[in-house]
């Protein structure tokens, strides 16, 4: 079975050279997606599912390290860093995998077997690192998102994000469901994302964010499904499988 | 009994010596006399205290009686010379009594005026009532006892009492308060040149150290690690795939290198010396950053051999791609200008990138500019940012007379 991998590196070159080299040095695997923002790797890992993850750490959008901690425990996570020494103490500690830039063939063939034994295993929780590295440097601390401008007719609607019951995403724009009315917004959903305050707005399916205190109940549809009830709302939000750790006891 | 006095005078000369060297001890003294002593001791200047403690040290003890016992020979010879020049009537013993006290008391005040000179330069006129105004009661008084000796009536006194006033005034303006006011001032005159030089001299150290701060400063700065290996990174990628192109961004960084070491080592470069090790630096990063970045740099032939501190237009530089361009989804351009009105020079850098409000830690890159900024210029330049729609401009603003 071909394991998948995602590449995020903001830089086309650094980028160009890890997919080469992996495709040398792992043949059996394949690069599904290679993206140059956290919020795109983010995107790409939802919509690929693959099994390990190689993630710049400084990134625009969102950091590898923001990335990594929305990934949880579904895929391994290896970080790729020119020099942060704090970092790279802290993953040496944690037992973290990393490579460092640039990547020297002999390196990264380390690093892969390691992973390759790994790679059954149910992957490494990494929280305790990141918070701890996150800690220890200065986090670009992006501005939360307060207003939406929605045009509905001829108007421009001003909307307070803590009104929204749920965004949802609909192609190139989003789709901001209120108690009793909704708009449009020029912005794609995954671009949105950094700009919401991962502890009251959850991501519960590539394309839907729902206002926790917007939540009913979640319930379970069959094994594998779960769907989400609102307040507010009579719609009703799937749920998609990389999502429903978030409501298991 | 003697003992005793010997011991009381040790243990005060102890105590007044230790208030020298920590005027923090003053409050310790015992209440009364001694307290009174230690806190005047306390409240001269350290300067003031160091020379009371260095006189006190070195002439004490038997040295102290010599030198007493000479001021007393001295003034009885003083004395006994006045009386067969001017003053034949007198009884010889008398006059050695009064040319000593005279003589002790003037010496007495002489090396206090000598170690306090600061309060009595500070305040001429309230020393001068004070010693003509003792002198004046010292006289009448001396009047009075006088007249009653001598068993005359009181109204005398009276009759010679301008005289006397006027007399004494003279005197003790004359003799005593002219030369001790001349001596505290002249003293605080030098004492006062004598801390100008201090200070100068510390105020020249302080920048000598902060120049060189600056410097070690920028040695840690220029040569990111960061920008090292991404750099060397993508040169070796370029070089795996035999592109062209590898050769190109090589001879950027060795450009930039070169450029930065040398630059680092001067205070100040000229804008084109400084615009050429920007424009290597952006080349770098714009092949590295491929279509994320754009770039624009201008200098006017006529600026070309202006002088500026180094390193300051690249560390705006810096910032606009760090905090700028390589947070920003899209990317976007960088613009490095330069233009010169009437009176001054200004040399701005703008990104088109995320703006002001996403720019954590950008503090002390910038906070180094300013610093060196006021090194070379004092309050004459600015560096001023503002917020561009998109992106920021950040400006720098340099006298023209001084620049040139």
């Amino acid at each position: 079975m071909t394991v998948t991998l995602l590449v995020a590196e903001d830089e086309p070159l650094m980028r160009a050279r890890l997919t080469d080299m992996l495709a040398r040095a792992w043949p059996e695997a394949q690069v599904v997606a290679a993206v140059d923002n956290g919020l795109d790797a983010w995107d790409a890992y939802l919509e690929h599912a693959p099994r390990v993850v190689f993630l710049d750490i400084r990134m625009p959008g969102l950091t590898g390290l923001e990335v990594a901690e929305r990934i949880g425990r579904q895929a391994h996570v290896v970080f790729v860093t020119a020099y942060d020494q704090y970092a790279v103490d802290a993953f040496d500690a944690g037992a973290v995998d990393y490579l460092l830039k640039p990547i020297q063939p002999g390196r990264l063939d380390k690093a892969l077997a390691r992973l390759r034994e790994k790679l059954d295993a149910r992957p490494d929780d990494l929280r305790e690192t990141i918070r701890q590295v996150k800690a220890a440097s200065p986090a670009p601390a992006r501005d939360k998102l307060k207003w939406l401008k929605a045009s509905v007719g001829k108007q421009i609607r001003l909307i307070d994000v803590n009104d929204v019951l749920f965004f949802q995403a609909d192609s190139k724009y989003t789709r901001v469901v209120l108690d009793g009315s909704e708009a449009l917004v020029r912005i794609p959903l995954k671009d949105l994302l950094g700009g919401l305050d991962a502890d009251k707005f959850w991501q519960i399916h590539r394309g839907t964010v729902v206002k926790v205190t917007a939540i009913r109940a979640a319930e379970r549809v069959d094994a594998e499904r779960m769907q989400v009830l609102l307040r507010g709302s009579s719609e009703v939000l799937p749920v998609s499988r990389s999502f429903t750790h978030l409501f298991r006891e | 009994m003697w003992a005793r006095i010997v011991k009381w005078y040790r243990t005060w000369e102890q105590e007044q010596l230790a208030v020298m060297r920590n005027p923090g001890l003053a409050k310790q003294a015992p209440a009364g006399y001694r307290r009174y002593v230690a806190c005047k001791l306390a409240a001269l200047s350290a300067n003031e205290r160091d020379e009371l403690y260095r006189f006190s040290t070195t002439t004490r003890g038997s040295q102290l009686w010599l030198a007493l016992l000479k001021l007393c020979v001295i003034l009885s010879a003083v004395g006994l010379l006045v009386k067969l020049a001017f003053l034949p009537d007198m009884h010889w013993w008398r006059a050695v009594v009064v040319a000593n006290v005279i003589g002790v008391a003037l010496a007495a005040s002489l090396l206090g005026v000598w170690f306090n000179y600061r309060k009595i330069a500070h305040a001429k006129g309230r020393a001068l009532v004070k010693m003509v105004g003792l002198g004046v009661i010292g006289g009448v008084y001396g009047g009075i006892v006088a007249t009653l000796v001598k068993g005359e009536p009181l109204q005398a006194v009276l009759e010679t009492l301008p005289r006397t006033i006027a007399i004494v005034t003279i005197a003790a303006t004359v003799l005593v308060a002219a030369p001790l006011i001349l001596v505290a001032t002249l003293r605080n005159r030098h004492y006062q040149a004598l801390a100008t030089q201090l200070q100068r001299d510390a105020e020249q150290a302080r920048l000598a150290r902060e120049l060189s701060e600056t410097q070690l400063r920028l040695l840690r700065a220029q040569i990111e690690p960061h920008f090292l290996f991404n750099t060397l990174g993508a040169v070796q990628q370029l070089a795996e795939d035999k592109a062209p192109r590898a050769a190109e961004l090589t001879a950027h960084l060795i450009d930039f290198l070169r450029a930065s070491m040398s630059d680092m080592r001067c205070e100040q470069v000229s804008l084109a010396t400084e615009f050429g090790l920007v424009e290597s630096y952006l080349a770098v990063m714009q092949i590295r950053m491929g279509e994320r970045l754009r770039v624009r740099i201008d200098l006017p032939p006529a600026l070309a051999a202006t002088p500026i501190p180094s390193m300051l237009v690249l560390t705006l530089a810096e910032n606009a791609i760090k905090h700028g361009i390589e947070p920003s989804l899209r990317g976007g351009e960088i613009t490095v200008t330069a233009h010169a009105d009437a009176d001054h020079i200004r040399i701005a850098v703008h990104d088109s990138g995320v703006g002001m409000s996403d720019t954590p830690g950008s503090g002390t890159g910038l906070e180094n500019v300013r610093h060196r900024l006021r090194l070379a210029y004092g309050d004459d330049a600015i560096l001023a940012l503002s917020e561009a729609e998109p992106g920021l401009l950040a400006e720098i603003l340099i006298p023209r007379k001084e620049a040139q």
